[in-house]
């Protein structure tokens, strides 16, 4: 099951929230991930990724443009996972994969293809309490 | 004396019909909704025009341009320190020409400092300290090529072009494959 969630401070923003036994899946249900969005998103996924299991599974399949707002985003809530805890990137577009490769995040941060996030993310969405 | 006589091609381009380059002018006061609305109708106006990997890297440069002019550019009132600072108006004018998309960007803010069109070095960090800004003007000249800037009275002016793939590559001949005029 997908839980819908929006941003505070009236700046609309949607994620699906989907548990796994390891974790959580939170996909970015937003097709741009820009300086309109960026600290909303980074104050709600931020909370959400840290009490989010041992891995957390940031799927940015929907998203179509990201900018270095965006990325800087992203980098804030790598860094706020805390210690024995894992925030995996996924199903990025060439748009998005090209700002983390010309700036060598990709080197710093876990990048899988969304196929295995997808994979690994639908046995438990049946037993979703919510 | 108006003559009647076909339009003249100034702008063929690779994967459209001569003398259909796309055009994009746009006036617009900078905050984050207005350039989400620009590089909306960048997208609109040139998807299909040229490849994608083009656009995306045109949107993208573009973007961290015009973020900068929102952070940045807004001139310190004097007189008035809780005063809400006027957002720059940016004049925006986009063309696609032979060897990729030409763009021009003026804004009334204040001065782009120097050191913003110098060879740029991405932001040092690792671990906890791994940067979170500082990207932008890294990304806008790893994006684009011949970035040239002016200051003329109370404006910014910034040009650059982002060129097609292959006009990158020095034993190219970009001219070749256009269609015959």
């Amino acid at each position: 099951m997908t839980l819908q969630d929006e941003s505070a401070k009236g700046t609309k923003m949607q994620l699906s929230l989907m548990p796994r036994d390891d974790g959580l899946t939170i996909r970015v249900d937003e097709k741009r991930l820009d300086a309109a969005i960026a600290t909303a998103f980074k104050d709600k996924v931020r909370t959400l990724a840290t009490h989010g299991g041992t891995q957390v599974t940031l799927d940015l399949t929907p998203v179509e443009f990201m900018d270095s707002s965006g990325l800087g985003a992203v980098i804030a809530i790598f860094k706020a996972m805390p210690s024995g805890r894992s925030l995996v990137l996924s199903g990025l577009s060439p748009n998005v994969e090209r700002v983390f490769r010309l700036t060598r995040m990709d080197k710093v941060m876990t990048i899988i293809p969304a196929a295995t996030a997808v994979s690994s993310a639908v046995p438990s969405c049946g037993t979703d309490p919510a | 004396m108006m003559m009647s006589c076909p339009r003249p091609c100034l702008f063929p381009t690779r994967h459209g019909p001569a003398g259909h380059a796309p055009v994009l002018h746009r006036s617009f006061r900078a905050d984050p909704a207005t350039v989400r609305k620009a590089l909306l109708l960048l997208r609109e106006r040139f998807d299909g025009s040229v490849g994608d990997e083009v656009i995306g890297r045109l949107e993208l440069a573009l973007a961290e341009i015009l973020n900068n002019i929102c952070q940045h550019g807004a001139p310190q009132e004097i007189g008035s320190p809780g005063a809400r600072p006027r957002s720059p108006l940016v004049q925006l004018c986009i063309v696609g020409h032979g060897g990729g998309i030409a763009c021009a960007v003026s804004d009334d803010g204040v001065p782009l400092p120097p050191d913003c069109l110098g060879p740029r070095c991405l932001p040092a960090g690792i671990g906890s300290t791994l940067p979170e800004g500082g990207f932008g003007w890294f990304l806008v000249h790893e994006l684009t090529a011949s970035l040239r800037y002016s200051r003329e009275g109370e404006r910014n002016f910034l040009a650059f072009i982002v060129p097609l793939p292959d006009a990158l590559t020095p034993d190219a001949e970009p001219a070749a494959d256009r269609p015959v005029q």
